[in-house]
């Protein structure tokens, strides 16, 4: 049986659409990221899943029973909140262990919870301190700790790296990955960085709009995405999206340059406003070759970032990988037809 | 020109002259009172502004027993602690639904309380003293202390509102989904959390409490708070004032040794209303 299942899923504030008919699957144990611009909606689909947003229509069903109108601590799931929410008057421990206070466990089996989980999270040292005592990642520990004594269906992350310096985000990024294989519990995480979501999830959501625009797995999204919104947001450095013009059913001119795409299912109106996308990491290998002047060069050491332009309103960044261009060098890149992604002028997606 | 340190010295200097004023006209009444309660009366007609000659303690005794001081004072007592008491339990509760659920007409009610913060006690006596008298709380101290809560809980809900509303959300969300429900979320979580504005509270509160006249004196007919029956201290063609003295300290008392407590409390709430209010 699915964890959770949302089911045309609408929230208003007053006449303002937020969220506008989500409908979503997730089952048990598995990992799922919504991703998305700032403003997307998808924090508020967060606590509309934990209750703490009324949903206007629709239905939200936790392991079988319908919680639409239940109260946060009737759903069986716990939160980790971006600023941590620690009650700064508890000491760790107690913090911990609140829940289980509140449920009237008694005080033997709560020691009993908050030491495994602070055991798992190698924060035991800790238990006796206030919050402001701890530093920002250990903070985050105790959050994700309080979540893990209560044993949840459902485990929600909303933001929680974002208040953390690159270095720890990424050390945190990594343990809530061990965490999720060691409890095997079903977690749904929101973050607006692609990489978070890439590298945690089982299956992503990409929010815009309050509307999903794509779900599936990381790899997914990256090689076969929806539309050009998906396209262009999940990967980094950003997909290349350029616009074109159709010449025929197959072909198509970019610039001054006409390319033909032999594996093109669907036909083109000669005429027909496209927007083409490339990766700038499939760039460098076969396929029809151009000049480019190189305008500006990240370099990262293993690789390279090559910024240029096509023609006017045409900028590319190109992937150099073991080569070294300076700026003003003239290179050479392979437009390869089976890399290249069409959308139409909506951008959806011709394939 | 002049160095800025050397500069800063000056307008400090400078500055001490008002500070040293201001601090001995605080000071001087003080020292009136407290110089003149340990003279005898003799002493004061004799002399009323130098230093106490003829040392006694009398004053203070027939203060307290004969003048029915001690029985006033725990009347005082009684009632200065049940209102303030009941005075932070209210606004707590008040400043915690205002300043974080959402009902309808939340704003509105914010704006009334308000309102009636701007109403001077004198303004509403007649139909105040109608109400008690209707409710038959006229001359009780439950009486006293209901009025007490009234009149001050409108500043109190206020403050407690300002202080709620600047802490962050998520903690009464985290308290939430912890399982709490509304009243737990407001024992466990922001009771604890609103000590210091409710230690502030408590002690500006206690001390309008202490110090009222008016209202008391409306209330409480023949039973009588400390700061009434030193106002009864004074004789309609004399007045004892080494008798009055005492009776000043003596419910003065009680204040002093609250602020010589809270002192460090006392400036930090002055500090955080002035932020946060």
């Amino acid at each position: 049986m699915a964890d959770l299942i949302l089911n045309d899923v609408r929230k208003s504030f007053g006449s303002t659409d937020v969220i506008r008919g989500v409908d979503l699957t997730i089952e048990p144990g598995e990992f799922v990221v919504f991703v998305g611009p700032s403003g997307c909606g998808k924090s508020t689909l967060l606590r509309m899943i934990a209750g703490l947003e009324e949903v206007t229509s629709g239905t939200v069903t936790i392991a079988g029973t319908d919680v639409t109108e239940a109260e946060p601590y009737d759903r069986g799931i716990a939160m980790v909140f971006q600023s941590y929410a620690l009650y700064p008057h508890m000491t760790v421990a107690e913090n911990m262990g609140f829940a289980l206070r509140l449920a009237r466990v008694p005080v033997p089996e709560r020691r009993r919870a908050v030491e495994e989980a602070a055991r798992i999270l190698q924060i035991e040292p800790l238990l006796d301190r206030k919050p402001a005592q701890l530093s920002g990642g250990q903070r985050q520990r105790v959050a994700i700790g309080r979540a893990i004594v209560r044993k949840p269906r459902v485990f929600l992350f909303d933001e929680p790296l974002s208040n953390l310096d690159a270095e720890l985000r990424v050390q945190t990024r990594i343990e809530i990955a061990r965490l999720h294989a060691a409890l095997g519990a079903t977690m749904i995480y929101v973050t607006h960085d692609q990489t978070e979501a890439m590298t945690l999830a089982d299956r992503i959501v990409v929010l815009r709009g309050g509307v999903v625009e794509q779900v599936g797995r990381p790899t997914d999204l990256y090689d076969d995405p929806d539309n050009a919104f998906v396209a262009g947001f999940i990967g980094s450095p950003r997909m290349n999206l350029l616009p074109a013009r159709a010449t025929g059913p197959q072909s198509l001119r970019l610039g001054t340059l006409d390319l033909t795409l032999p594996q093109l299912e669907s036909r083109l109106t000669a005429g027909q406003a496209l927007t083409l996308g490339v990766r700038p990491e499939h760039l460098q290998d076969a396929g029809q070759r151009i000049e480019m002047t190189v305008d500006v060069v990240e370099q990262l050491g293993s690789t390279a970032f090559v910024h240029g332009a096509l023609g006017p309103d045409l900028p590319l960044v190109v992937e150099a990988r073991g080569s070294r261009p300076a700026m003003g060098d003239r290179i050479t890149i392979a437009l390869d037809p089976a890399r290249l992604y069409l959308f139409d002028n909506d951008g959806q997606r011709l394939r | 020109m002049a160095n800025p340190r050397g500069r800063e010295r000056r307008i400090l200097r400078l500055l001490s002259v008002p500070m040293a004023l201001l601090a001995l006209s605080c000071v001087y009444p003080v020292y009136f009172a407290v110089n003149n309660a340990l003279k005898t009366n003799r002493n004061y007609i004799m002399d009323r502004f130098g230093l106490v000659t003829d040392l006694t303690f009398d004053n203070f005794v027939q203060a307290w027993t004969r003048s029915n001081l001690d029985t006033y004072f725990v009347n005082s007592v009684l009632v200065t602690g049940g209102a303030v008491l009941l005075l932070l339990l209210v606004s707590s509760l008040a400043g915690f639904a205002l300043a974080l659920l959402r009902f309808p007409a939340r704003r509105l009610v914010f704006v009334v309380i308000l309102a009636s913060l701007m109403i001077p006690v004198q303004v509403v006596l007649v139909p105040f003293y109608q109400t008690i008298i209707g409710l038959g709380l006229l001359n009780t101290r439950i009486g006293l202390i209901l009025s007490y809560t009234a009149f001050f809980l409108p500043f109190s809900v206020y403050l407690m509102t300002a202080f709620y509303a600047g802490l962050p959300r998520e903690l009464m969300e985290a308290a939430r989904i912890d399982g709490a429900r509304l009243l737990q979320v407001w024992w466990f979580v922001m009771l604890p959390m609103g000590r210091p504005a409710l230690i502030t509270l408590g002690i500006l509160n206690t001390l309008y409490c202490w110090n009222d006249v008016l209202i008391s004196l409306l209330v409480l007919q023949d039973k009588r708070t400390m700061m009434v029956g030193i106002a009864a201290l004074r004789g309609e063609y004399t007045t004892n004032v080494p008798l009055l003295a005492a009776g000043i300290v003596l419910a003065a008392a009680p204040i002093v040794v609250l602020y010589l407590v809270f002192q460090r409390q006392i400036v930090a709430g002055i500090a955080t209303g002035a932020v946060k209010g």
